[in-house]
């Protein structure tokens, strides 16, 4: 497999890697590497934190005692906290990579918001255990999870009055897209899911004086259905295949659509909706390897956090600015702005965070310091004046491992870094300025690179 | 550029001290000439309690639903026979006094969302209360009507929604001389020197090198426009004032800027209310005299409209926790030197007509209110921003 396809899969398929992973696997062939990618991520292992201090409350008590109320959802706030910086930290060091970059990718489909880090925490493993398997099984385990009964409005949907937030969005967002579905499909799917409720300890029950057991007619048909039965009559569509399709394209290949590709993608997936399937046959084709998909994309802010630890590890000393640095870049894991998710693309970059986003590099690992020495030059007066002014109002404090890094990179040269950590080609006037500039440190080197526009791309 | 050049550079740049203001003054001809308009929007995040912020102090069924948290007619500061300020808000009662406050009583839209997050978004971006805009209504006026990011400026480190438009995009400055500092580092500058020009396209890392020359050429301005002006206006020390401040600065120094957002949080009062609000309403209403006669020293008043909103108000009845909980319709203020009706635009719905949720029913949709403010305070077509045609209000 070539170098660069194998960075390209890993930067799909994760958050990048070193040159000695990009060496290792490049004697393999394609086939062997994407084969590992999915056997490694065969199993599952939830993420959790530690919520003892939360156990054992007596949800009656919580509910009538508003004190105790807000107690319990200050508490439970934090540890929503708590399990983004767990999330963040298992971005960062996976042991199945490709279900994780799935689950943030579900995550993005299957958007959902709440306070209760019992429901957050039970919702964010069902997208990870459900990552690569059955889309059908997924689409069910879904509607039954606590967080989304809440987030969509299922509870308040009886028998008597309906509330359709979760009908319409099933159909549009989670399934076929708009234009797909009539008005009538969304009033009588959500007399199907009405009685949708949950345990305190966020088990699915169905509350049977408020579901609705009359006839429904859903998409032409007539009968007793339930949710499940329409999520079943959904998938029975070959659209939602496409609809899902089109989504992990844009996400894992390119912004814009090959409707060829689609429809090679959409006849692998229907109709038995096997993820795993689908994503091993998009990074087997060859297709997936054209010029056109390979270091386009603009990463997201997690790809880009997480992809400068694969190549210089560093900490924050205070564990909150994790969150600070997530929001200021405009994508805080399990705060999504709003029930569609993040649009990505050129909507993560806007005046301040592409200026952010420069500039970070350098402050995470160099105290804000980007060397401009230059080949020849033998004193660095700008340096020199930046370590006498010393750094005022740091907005991070991290610890750097540049020890790492030093391994990582000791056998590349020079010009081979480039083209480790930039995926598509350097502007050529850039590329002029960056050819002055001296070669004597590859750490400042590394800050360079990270702190091009070129870096940003994926 | 090498380093000399870079030196060079920065030479110039800071013998722009140098020049005498007259010059620089013509240079912001544009935006200094009599009539540039500008719109300063404030958030109070977290649904403020219209209810115990304008108090309907005759009203039986206001103190009947709230024994504990409604407020005394004599603490109150009277506007009408009917309604009166909450005390924090001497400031405010001065302005309403020489007719540069309207207040606009319930103010919402159908089918009221009472999540946070949602009730924003709708308020941020002006859409339907089941529709789903993913650009903001500042933003789409700048996609139409402007050249520059800093026409439109969040006084904060990173932009809301609201300033996000389809193709253009507003600049978040907290501080000024940080962000310009940011993007005058030597290596970037270099960067932004050499870069190839001939070769950027529309698509993604074209899009990327045009944002960040945008956003230094911004930068930039912004501080080199803004950094002459000092003002001599005393300001309480809150972080809210402070923004303020910065915006009169930049008002003051005649920055080609038609919008400002800024933001005070923290009215999401469910439990303890009476203290919390009356310390944030006095940050609130301290902090906008403070704005307000900083801009009058300066002449700059009369060309600026300030509207105050909340994403929504709160529950009539009180909770068991001496706070209140979500609601809908609420007050909105506009503050001006050229208001068309000054003090009270209309009355407070009536507290016997409540919606399902015992909330407070809405009168005046907000996007006539951007409507009102886009057509006859900053002279566009309203309907191209909102996509609907709303009847325009008669405060300006």
């Amino acid at each position: 497999m070539k170098y660069k396809h194998v960075q390209h899969l890993y930067w799909r398929a994760g958050f990048g890697l070193t040159p000695k992973q990009t060496e290792t696997l490049s004697k393999l062939d394609k086939t062997t590497v994407v084969k590992n990618l999915c056997i490694e991520s065969k199993q599952f292992t939830p993420l959790l934190v530690d919520t003892s201090e939360l156990e054992g409350i007596n949800p009656q008590i919580i509910f009538k005692n508003p004190k105790k109320r807000k107690s319990f959802f200050d508490k439970s706030i934090e540890k929503v906290k708590a399990l983004n910086y767990e999330w963040i930290e298992r971005l960062a060091h996976p042991n199945e990579l490709l279900r994780e970059k799935m689950t943030l990718f579900w995550a993005n489909h299957f958007v959902c918001f709440d306070k209760n880090i019992f429901h957050v925490q039970q919702f964010n493993n069902t997208l990870r255990e459900h990552a690569l398997g059955d889309f059908r099984d997924f689409v069910k385990a879904i509607s039954k999870e606590a967080a989304m009964i809440k987030y969509l409005n299922l509870k308040q949907n009886k028998k008597q009055e309906p509330n359709e937030n979760f009908a319409r969005e099933l159909l549009e967002l989670f399934t076929l897209g708009m234009g797909h579905y009539k008005e009538e499909d969304i009033q009588e799917s959500a007399r199907a899911f009405t009685g949708y409720d949950f345990e305190f300890n966020g088990e699915f029950r169905l509350k049977t004086k408020q579901h609705d057991y009359g006839f429904k007619t859903f998409f032409g048909r007539m009968g007793r259905y339930n949710g499940d039965d329409i999520i079943d009559m959904i998938l029975e569509q070959e659209q939602c295949a496409r609809f899902i399709s089109e989504k992990i394209y844009r996400y894992f290949v390119n912004d814009k659509i090959n409707s060829e590709h689609i429809e090679l993608m959409v006849n692998q997936f229907y109709p038995n909706y096997n993820i795993d399937e689908l994503m091993y046959f998009v990074f087997t084709s060859d297709w997936f390897y054209n010029e056109i998909n390979i270091g386009t994309k603009i990463k997201s802010p997690i790809e880009y956090l997480v992809g400068i630890q694969q190549i210089v590890p560093f900490q924050f000393k205070i564990p909150h600015d994790v969150l600070k640095v997530q929001k200021l870049l405009g994508q805080v894991l399990l705060y999504p702005p709003n029930v569609s998710g993040w649009k990505g693309g050129q909507n993560w970059i806007d005046n301040n965070t592409i200026m952010l986003r420069l500039k970070l590099p350098s402050v995470f690992l160099s105290n804000a310091y980007i060397s401009t020495h230059e080949k020849g030059d033998f004193s660095d007066s700008f340096k020199r004046e930046f370590k006498k002014r010393g750094i005022k109002n740091k907005v991070f404090d991290t610890i750097p491992e540049w020890d790492i890094f030093n391994r990582y990179f000791k056998e590349i040269s020079f010009d081979n870094m480039s083209e480790n950590l930039l995926l598509c080609p350097i502007n050529e006037g850039t590329n002029q300025y960056l050819n002055d500039l001296s070669r004597i440190s590859k750490s400042d080197f590394c800050v360079q690179l990270m702190s091009l526009p070129e870096y940003q791309m994926c | 550029m090498d380093r000399r050049g870079f030196i060079k550079n920065s030479t110039l740049a800071s013998s722009l001290f140098f020049i005498p203001s007259f010059v620089r003054a013509f240079e912001n001809i544009a935006a200094n000439k009599l009539g540039f308009k500008r719109l300063v929007i404030i958030q109070l995040s977290g649904g403020n309690d219209g209810l115990n912020t304008i108090i309907p102090f005759n009203n039986d069924i206001y103190y009947r639903e709230r024994p504990k948290l409604a407020i005394q007619k004599k603490h109150t500061l009277k506007l009408s026979d009917e309604l009166g300020l909450h005390s924090s808000l001497l400031p405010l009662k001065r302005l309403y006094d020489e007719g540069s406050l309207s207040v606009i009583n319930n103010v919402g839209y159908p089918n009221p969302n009472r999540s946070h997050f949602r009730a924003t978004d709708i308020w941020q971006t002006a859409s339907h209360s089941n529709e789903q805009l993913n650009s903001g209504w500042i933003g789409r006026y700048l996609d139409q009507f402007s050249e520059q990011s800093h026409n439109a400026i969040e006084i904060d480190e990173s932009l809301s929604l609201a300033l996000k438009g389809e193709r253009k995009n507003g600049i978040a400055v907290k501080n000024p001389r940080m962000l310009y500092r940011t993007s005058q580092d030597p290596y970037l500058k270099n960067v932004l020197n050499h870069y190839d020009d001939a070769h950027l396209n529309e698509h993604n890392l074209g899009y990327l090198y045009k944002t960040m020359i945008a956003a230094e050429s911004s930068a930039t301005y912004i501080y080199e426009t803004s950094k002459t002006i000092k003002s001599s206006q005393d300001y309480p020390n809150f972080g809210f004032a402070n923004q303020l401040k910065t915006t009169a600065q930049f008002i003051n120094s005649g920055l080609d800027t038609r919008v400002y957002y800024s933001s005070l949080n923290g009215f999401d009062t469910h439990v303890n209310q009476p203290n919390i609000q009356k310390r944030l309403l006095n940050i609130y209403a301290k902090s906008m005299a403070s704005f307000v006669d900083d801009l009058k020293s300066q002449n700059t008043f009369n060309d600026t409209l300030i509207l105050t909103f909340s994403e929504f108000g709160r529950r009539v009845k009180q909770n068991a926790s001496n706070g209140t909980d979500h609601g809908s319709a609420n007050n909105v203020f506009i503050i001006g030197g050229q208001l068309k009706t000054p003090g009270l635009y209309n009355n407070l719905a009536n507290l016997n007509d409540l919606d399902a949720n015992g909330n407070i029913k809405f009168e005046i949709d907000f996007r006539r209110i951007y409507a009102t403010v886009l057509k006859k305070w900053l002279e566009v077509d309203d309907s191209k921003i909102l996509n609907t045609d709303f009847n325009q209000l008669n405060f300006i």
